[in-house]
């Protein structure tokens, strides 16, 4: 497969009042066309940071982004960005928040008709075509991130960068939101960076999922390879062998290689879940 | 037994019913009766102080005064209207006669001379305020956007405008006048001088709020859409336009609501100050009569003020709520 | 146009004597000039104007002119403004936002020599005769009183002098208390007729040192003499700011209808038919709308005419129109009581004062010299003026600022077309711009206008010839 993105040895420097805070040391990654990748961490382990240095939203202190062997400088719509918090523009309908990336991205190349088609096919992608004249106060959580998504996607990206782009959802949704965002990947075959806290969403999704170590001066930690075969069904994978193998491979890489020392306010968030589901706090 | 049940339910029902019809009923009242039963005492209160009050002028107006005052107002400026009427017919009459004599006049409609009536200076100081008002947003609007989005500009500029701010407009006001009459000659002026005088106070008055709410609203932009702006690399026109302008709309309404009910009060000042026609000159013009109508016609006045004040707030707000997305901001 | 040729003007005098009219309204004086009528008098200049007045029962001509249909009967449509005061109505007149208004006599004058604000203003029109009045405060009036004479009625004997005040300012002078009182500007008529009936009272009212910056007018003074917007004269008497002031009305007579007040003397007392108001415009005005400065000045002696005619049959309309908020706006019974005929001093003593508002009558509108130069010889008095100067400077004041020439244009033009009758202006055919020796003062001293520096130094309290600060 083609190399698409090279993440070379990057270093993120903070300046603070108290001195500065290195968020990552020499965090090397390389991603392929069509891979899904996740990336797993602690809080503050800084995931976050990689996907922003990707997005070109930081610049890296040391250390560099390659896309098709360009240099990254500045953010772009051909590295589309899903916020955590959908970051849907309040003022503007499903269809003008999609139109408005449309807009930018397509104003040499395509027609107002052709625009037209354009945001209306990538808000039925993500099933949105009910509620395109509605504004983002009008829909609920996964209708936002859905159409969220839907922006992103019609960008056309090379990479689609998604920052933990169901944490804010409640179980059900996020489970149907995964299953859709397999759809559509399945169709589309994107390349995606996904951070997530969920250690079944990472291994349902992902081909590979990159670990991260716990900062300061995080790193990837390891990286492992998800050889499931797609289409994923999330019910027959529950009783899968290599599933779980993988799932407690991750685990096990969180909570007895990367053990954090958990302050209280964060134990008692894990205590107040009161999913099954593992989070990672 | 079973019917026994059922009847009781529905009786629990009907009463459930009743007593919730009881409620609705209680909430209504209360949003009418409590209003009306504070005006009330309101009204008792004031004409039993009025009675007590006594003035040069006579007894301190009360309600009733006041209410006689209304007609007459109105009355007034009904006799005002027809007076006007018929100074454009004699006008007409002598253009007329002038054009027999010399053919090659061209007739000219010169504007009734006559006073302005109570409701005419109601309508000067609505025209005077929001004109103010106006130009003080096409100002402050943009200069709090660039302030918002440029922290070196506002490091630069906040300086001034924490020093103008707490100046009452009213102490510009003699160097507007002298500035206007320097500055501001033609010979057949478009707007009159004591227009412009009145205009710029509200001007003055306006851009502090409005500068400083708007370059408030700017700097909190949320992050996340200033991100999407600048993955989507909008350039910085369409990143106003699109992003910055309409994100801040809730805190441009905050300065702007604050600004206009400023206003508002200060003109009525600088017309009383500077014997600029308006509502202001009416109230000053009936003190200095000092008529036995003054008091209750300056009574008048203060709750015409009022009701305009309260009227424009609701205005504002009703516009906020047509143009804003934010519903929540625009409750109040 | 007015073509002042001298052979039309001769053709003119045939004319008229031809027709037998009055023969005397024909002088070739240098003074009174009189236009040939062979050309009527050409369309205003300028038709909107704005008039500013003060809220004084004296601005009555322009709102007659204006009510009774004289200013557009001129194809003028002219807009009138009440002003704030003395000050900004000047401010006004000379800025250009007024094109004419209301003025003290003082001001013209004032503002030619440059005292206070300089600018040529003139004026074609004078307003009225007498009208101001003297008010005290209740507590003054109760400590004067003992001082006056009684009537066998029991009512003080009248006029009643400053001398009845004067053991009262000693005794607050006496006490370190300043004896303030209101007057309405430092050039206004109230001004010099409170000072004149101080001094002639005895009671210093203080000098003026404009060439050392003391404006103030409080030099050596036993009364303390300070400005006040006529409006506001009741309120702060009432206030306790001023024990007293001297107004024009309605504002004594509001005095006693509020019950804060009693007027003591009314200016008719002090000096019998006074000039008070004048019309002023600037000199620039009347020289760029010629047509319209005539005209006004036409539509003014009209009005003035209608106030007085028929021995004041229509005084109860003037006051009723003058009782609107957007002209004096008091009460119809506080106008009416100076303006009928009558004057109420203290409560319940009303006094037939039939000359107390006069408007027409005794040449009344007429712009005479000698007043000019009376105001001129009260601020060398006081020393507004601060050096001595030559008879001829007093006439030549006066030549500039007071303009009969343009008045007996407008009168002329008036007997002309029929708007009024030749015998109206009968006297002033012969007039020359100075008044006999005046004998009606209070302290009866005479004042002739053609000899000032002699009259200056008739007084005792006073600056005289060759005095200075």
């Amino acid at each position: 497969m083609d190399l698409l993105l090279d993440i070379s040895k990057i270093d993120m420097v903070f300046p603070t009042p108290k001195g500065d805070f290195t968020a990552l040391k020499e965090v090397d990654l390389k991603i392929h066309k069509g891979e899904f990748i996740s990336l797993i961490g602690h809080s503050g382990c800084g995931k976050s940071t990689v996907l922003n240095v990707v997005a070109g939203l930081y610049q890296a202190t040391k250390g560099g982004v390659l896309l098709n062997n360009k240099y990254v400088t500045e953010p772009g719509p051909e590295r589309a960005v899903v916020f955590q918090n959908h970051s849907l523009l309040p003022w503007l309908t499903a269809y003008q928040n999609v139109e408005l990336a449309v807009k930018q991205v397509f104003k040499k190349t395509m027609n107002s008709r052709e625009m037209k088609e354009w945001i209306e096919h990538n808000l039925k992608l993500v099933h949105m075509d009910h509620a395109i004249h509605k504004r983002p106060d009008e829909i609920s959580g996964g209708m936002k991130q859905r159409v969220g998504i839907a922006r992103a996607l019609a960008m056309q990206p090379e990479v689609l960068l998604m920052d933990e782009p169901f944490g804010a959802l409640d179980a059900l949704t996020r489970a149907h939101m995964q299953d859709s965002l397999m759809e559509i990947q399945e169709e589309l075959n994107n390349t995606v960076i996904m951070i997530t806290h969920d250690v079944d969403e990472a291994v349902l999704l992902s081909d590979r999922i990159v670990m991260m170590t716990n900062g300061p001066a995080a790193t990837v930690g390891e990286i492992l390879d998800v050889n499931l075969p797609r289409p994923r069904d999330r019910i027959s994978l529950a009783q899968d062998a290599e599933y779980n193998r993988l799932r407690s491979a991750v685990l096990t890489f969180l909570y007895e290689k990367q053990r954090k020392v958990e302050t209280i306010s964060s134990r008692e968030k894990v205590a107040s879940s009161s999913t099954q589901k593992v989070d990672v706090a | 037994m079973t019917t026994l049940i059922n009847k009781f339910i529905s009786l629990e029902q009907g009463s459930s019913l009743l007593l919730e019809l009881k409620r609705l009923l209680m909430t209504r009242l209360q949003a009418i009766v409590l209003p009306t039963v504070g005006v009330a005492c309101f009204l008792i209160i004031w004409s039993l102080a009025a009675n007590a009050i006594d003035t040069s002028l006579g007894k301190f107006p009360g309600p009733k005064a006041v209410g006689t005052q209304i007609v007459n107002l109105y009355q007034e400026h009904v006799a005002e209207r027809e007076k006007e009427a018929a100074f454009y017919q004699r006008q007409e009459v002598r253009n007329a006669k002038r054009l027999a004599k010399d053919p090659s006049y061209q007739p000219k409609i010169r504007a009734y001379t006559g006073k302005e009536t109570f409701i005419d200076q109601i309508g000067t100081s609505l025209v005077t305020v929001l004109s103010g008002f106006i130009v003080a947003a096409i100002i402050a609007i943009p200069l709090g956007i660039a302030v918002g989005l440029s922290k070196a500009l506002n490091t630069a500029i906040n300086p001034i405008i924490q020093i103008f701010k707490p100046v009452s407009p009213l102490a510009w006001l003699p160097l507007v006048t002298m500035v206007v009459s320097a500055v501001y000659v033609s010979p057949e002026p478009l707007l009159a001088k004591s227009f412009v005088n009145s205009m710029i106070t509200v001007t003055l008055c306006c851009i502090w709020p409005m500068v400083i709410n708007t370059s408030v609203g700017v700097a909190a932009i949320n992050q996340d859409w200033v991100n999407v702006s600048r993955v989507l690399r909008l350039p910085s026109l369409v990143h106003v336009q699109k992003i910055v302008l309409p994100a801040s709309i809730p805190a441009i309404f905050t300065g702007m609501r604050l600004s206009l009910g400023i206003a508002w009060m200060v003109l009525i000042a600088a017309e009383m100050l500077a014997q600029n026609p308006g509502l202001g000159k009416f109230v000053w013009d009936e003190f200095q009569n000092g008529s036995s109508q003054s008091l209750s016609r300056i009574m008048t006045a203060v709750f015409v003020i009022g009701f305009i004040g309260f009227l424009l707030d609701r205005g504002m707000l009703q516009l906020q709520r047509i143009l804003s997305w934010d519903k929540d901001s625009a409750k109040r | 146009m007015l073509n002042l040729t001298l052979t039309k003007s001769k053709h003119f005098c045939r004319r008229i004597i031809g027709q037998a009219l009055i023969a005397g309204m024909c002088i070739s004086s240098s003074l009174v000039t009189l236009h040939a009528n062979a050309e009527e008098l050409g369309y205003p200049e300028k038709e909107e104007l704005k008039f500013g007045f003060i809220k004084l029962t004296d601005m009555a001509p322009i709102a007659i002119a204006y009510e009774k249909g004289f200013f557009e009967d001129e194809g003028l449509y002219v807009t009138i403004e009440a002003q704030a005061n003395w000050k900004v109505l000047l401010d006004g007149v000379i800025d250009g936002r007024l094109d004419g208004a209301h003025m003290l006599a003082g001001q013209p004058i004032a503002a030619t020599i440059g005292y206070g604000t300089k600018a040529e203003i003139i004026t074609p029109f004078s307003m009225d005769l007498n009208g101001n009045g003297i008010t005290v405060s209740n507590e003054i009036w109760q400590q004067m009183k003992v001082n006056i004479p009684k009537r066998p009625d029991g009512k003080p004997v009248h006029p009643i002098k400053a001398d009845a005040l004067k053991p009262v300012v000693e005794k607050y002078s006496a006490s370190g208390k300043p004896f303030n009182m209101g007057m309405v500007f430092p050039v206004s008529t109230h001004n010099y007729e409170l000072r004149y009936w101080l001094a002639a009272g005895g009671i210093h009212p203080g000098f003026y040192a404009p060439h050392k910056g003391d404006t103030s007018g409080q030099i050596d003074a036993q009364a303390l003499l300070s400005v006040t917007p006529p409006p506001q004269m009741p309120a702060t008497l009432e206030a306790g700011t001023i024990y007293g002031y001297c107004v024009g009305e309605p504002w004594n007579q509001q005095a006693v209808f509020k019950g804060i007040g009693v007027p003591v003397v009314t200016d008719y007392e002090i000096w019998k038919d006074n000039p008070e108001k004048v019309f002023g415009i600037t000199k620039a005005f009347s020289e760029k709308y010629p047509n319209t400065t005539i005209r006004l000045t036409r539509a003014l002696i009209r009005a003035a005419k209608w106030l007085d005619e028929n021995n004041n049959a229509n005084r109860p309309e003037a006051v009723k129109i003058l009782s609107q908020s957007n002209y004096v706006g008091a009460d119809y019974d506080v106008i009416a009581n100076s303006m009928t005929g009558t004057f109420e001093y203290e409560k319940g003593d009303k006094r037939d004062v039939p000359d107390f508002n006069v408007f027409f009558r005794y040449n009344a509108t007429y712009p005479y010299y000698s007043d000019a130069i009376w105001y001129l010889t009260q601020m060398r008095r006081w020393g507004q003026i601060s050096e001595d100067k030559p008879d001829t400077w007093y006439k030549e004041v006066a030549n500039k600022v007071y303009r009969p020439d343009i008045y007996m244009k407008a009168a002329q033009s008036l007997v002309d077309e029929k708007l009024m009758a030749a015998s109206d202006f009968a006297e002033l055919a012969n007039e020359d711009g100075f008044r006999n020796p005046q004998t009606h003062f209070i302290d009866n001293i005479v004042y002739d206008g053609t000899k000032p520096n002699e009259y200056i130094n008739k007084f005792s309290i006073g600056l005289k010839a060759g005095d200075k600060i």
